[in-house]
């Protein structure tokens, strides 16, 4: 974690930081999800508690503080308690792995009576080398939140619901896997912070071992691996649960799915675990296939420094990431309402059409997307078996 | 190294329990689920170790895919003549868990009179670059059993499809 107090203590401070950071997102998405479907659908939405109906947000947290609490009798206590801690941290988890700007250096300084530093911060939650893997691995674990819901509210519905979720689960992860391993082969890597400083560059590539530069257009890895974006982005609608794959909690044929015996903030927990792993999906997007916290040629680690030349490096590398946290946070927030748009767009699923979708065309579609992007970057990076 | 040592024993520990309670809870549910426990401590167990890309397969493989379809397929048992047949007297705990220290001195035994413990080779991997020295090494120099490794699992898979295809087996017509 660190090599004294202060690093420790910092490193400490900004997990807590951005672990909020997630949870207060939650009540602006639902803010503008609610808004979104009504002007999507010609309504109004709610409006009338503050200026554009934006106290809402604390009117609906104080419902969920004081709802009566439930627990089903014939349940299981501790599962039914476990389950929306369950959902909720493998989306705070992943969140914290993400890079979200370039690091901050603190300049050595005197304070106490003490020397201390220099430091050097990464922006994000904390560091892991693996950091494609561990995402991967840890919002896999989601499942466990809906299939205890489910089962420890002893409730047919919540039951099914968990069922079909658990399965939808399991069936599109293999696309959502398969599906960044084009990425990490043309990345070379499985660190975000490598893939994001790959892409703050002219596009470059090699055509049969000869380096071609192309500067009218960022280095971002949607030019590369426009399939493998489209997979991605529809397995993490699948991960989330979020329409069109909505089946766990289809409010038409399972009252209201794996959380039907849920009331008050467990339920919340629930909501928040399932826009946290939007944010997940949003931010993975973006670092993948966007160009992460940079904008080339504009908006680089190196270019924004330059803006604050005659400051501190403490000073101007600070800044430097709040600028290109700016820029991913907008990036982000683009696809959020993405996210929110096709939710009011398109119509739920079939339970076949589902399953035949995640496995017999998004996992086909990526694999072959794999073997043909393995096959080219062989040809293109070593032609002739140089 | 402190720190490493305290987190080691401390994985030891909750790792011995949450196994033990896979072979002692009555409900097999629960038990699967402390098995998830279980190779979730594995896998911390490997990132310790600096096995990063291990740690991070485990948790996928097993604790994301395996165990869920686990969890998933109870639920969907009848349980409760399970549960109640389970016995839960003193003697046969006893008789489980001395069943269970011998599979684990066997299997140790075993370990120990066949591997020895090799030095640290010369050039250890820097961590950030194991997960390349891995797959670097299982495409040349384990390539064959890697090879066939898969071949075995493409067999049990199409196994599976055959048996589960057969009369009486879970898609049968008639």
């Amino acid at each position: 974690m660190g090599i004294d107090v202060f690093e420790i203590g910092v490193n400490f401070v900004k997990m807590i930081a951005i672990f909020l950071m997630m949870v207060q997102i939650v009540p602006l998405l639902v803010w503008v999800e609610r808004r979104g479907s009504a002007y999507i659908q010609n309504r109004l939405g709610p409006n009338r508690v503050g200026p554009l109906g934006l106290m809402q947000l604390a009117a609906d947290a104080v419902k969920f503080l004081t709802k009566e609490e439930f627990v089903p009798k014939r349940g299981y206590p501790f599962l039914f308690y476990a389950a929306p801690v369950v959902a909720m941290v493998p989306a705070a988890l992943a969140f914290g792995a993400i890079p979200l700007s370039s690091p901050v250096m603190v300049e050595a300084f005197e304070w106490m009576g003490q020397h201390w530093g220099p430091y050097s911060f990464k922006f994000q939650g904390y560091e892991i080398g693996i950091g494609i893997v561990f995402v991967l691995g840890v919002s896999s674990l989601a499942a466990y939140g809906v299939l205890l819901a489910g089962y420890g509210s002893a409730n047919k519905y919540a039951l099914y619901g968990a069922l079909r979720a658990s399965a939808q689960t399991i069936s599109y992860e293999l696309a959502m896997g398969l599906s960044i391993v084009g990425v990490i082969l043309l990345f070379n890597s499985f660190n975000f912070a490598e893939i994001v400083g790959a892409q703050s560059a002219p596009m470059n590539f090699m055509l049969f071992g000869k380096k071609v530069e192309l500067a009218f257009l960022p280095n971002w890895g949607i030019f590369y691996q426009p399939l493998g974006a489209v997979l991605l982005f529809s397995a993490m609608f699948a991960e989330a649960n979020r329409l069109p794959f909505d089946l766990p909690e289809a409010e038409g044929e399972l009252v209201a799915g794996y959380h039907t015996e849920y009331s008050g903030f467990k339920f919340n927990m629930f909501f928040i675990g399932e826009y946290g792993h939007m944010l997940v999906a949003s931010a993975l997007m973006v670092t993948f296939f966007f160009g992460g916290y940079t904008l080339w040629p504009w908006l680089t680690p190196e270019t924004v420094a330059k803006w604050f030349t005659g400051m501190s490096l403490t000073q101007t590398s600070l800044l430097t990431a709040l600028v290109l946290h700016g820029v991913f946070l907008a990036k982000v927030v683009l696809f959020l309402w993405i996210f929110i748009w096709v939710r009011w767009t398109l119509p739920r699923f079939r339970y076949d059409q589902l399953m035949d979708l995640g496995w017999r065309t998004m996992l086909p579609w990526a694999l072959f997307n794999t073997i043909l992007t393995a096959v080219v970057i062989l040809i293109m990076r070593h032609p002739w078996g140089a | 190294m402190m720190m490493e040592a305290i987190a080691f024993y401390m994985l030891a520990g909750f790792l011995i329990f949450f196994s033990y309670k896979v072979i002692s809870v009555p409900n097999p549910l629960h038990s699967a689920l402390y098995l998830v426990l279980t190779m979730l401590g594995l896998a911390s167990a490997f990132f310790n170790l600096g096995a990063q890309f291990i740690a991070g397969v485990q948790v996928i493989v097993y604790a994301g895919a395996v165990m869920v379809l686990f969890v998933m397929v109870l639920m969907l048992f009848d349980l409760k003549t399970e549960i109640r047949s389970f016995s839960r007297g003193l003697i046969s705990g006893a008789l489980k868990v001395m069943s269970a220290a011998l599979i684990a001195g066997l299997a140790l035994g075993g370990a120990r009179s066949s591997v020895t413990v090799l030095d640290a080779p010369a050039g250890a991997a820097v961590p950030g670059d194991v997960t390349r020295q891995l797959g670097i090494l299982l495409y040349t120099k384990y390539l064959f059993a890697f090879e066939i490794l898969g071949i075995l699992l493409l067999a049990v898979a199409v196994g599976v499809v055959a048996v589960s295809r057969m009369k009486g087996g879970t898609h049968a017509r008639h």
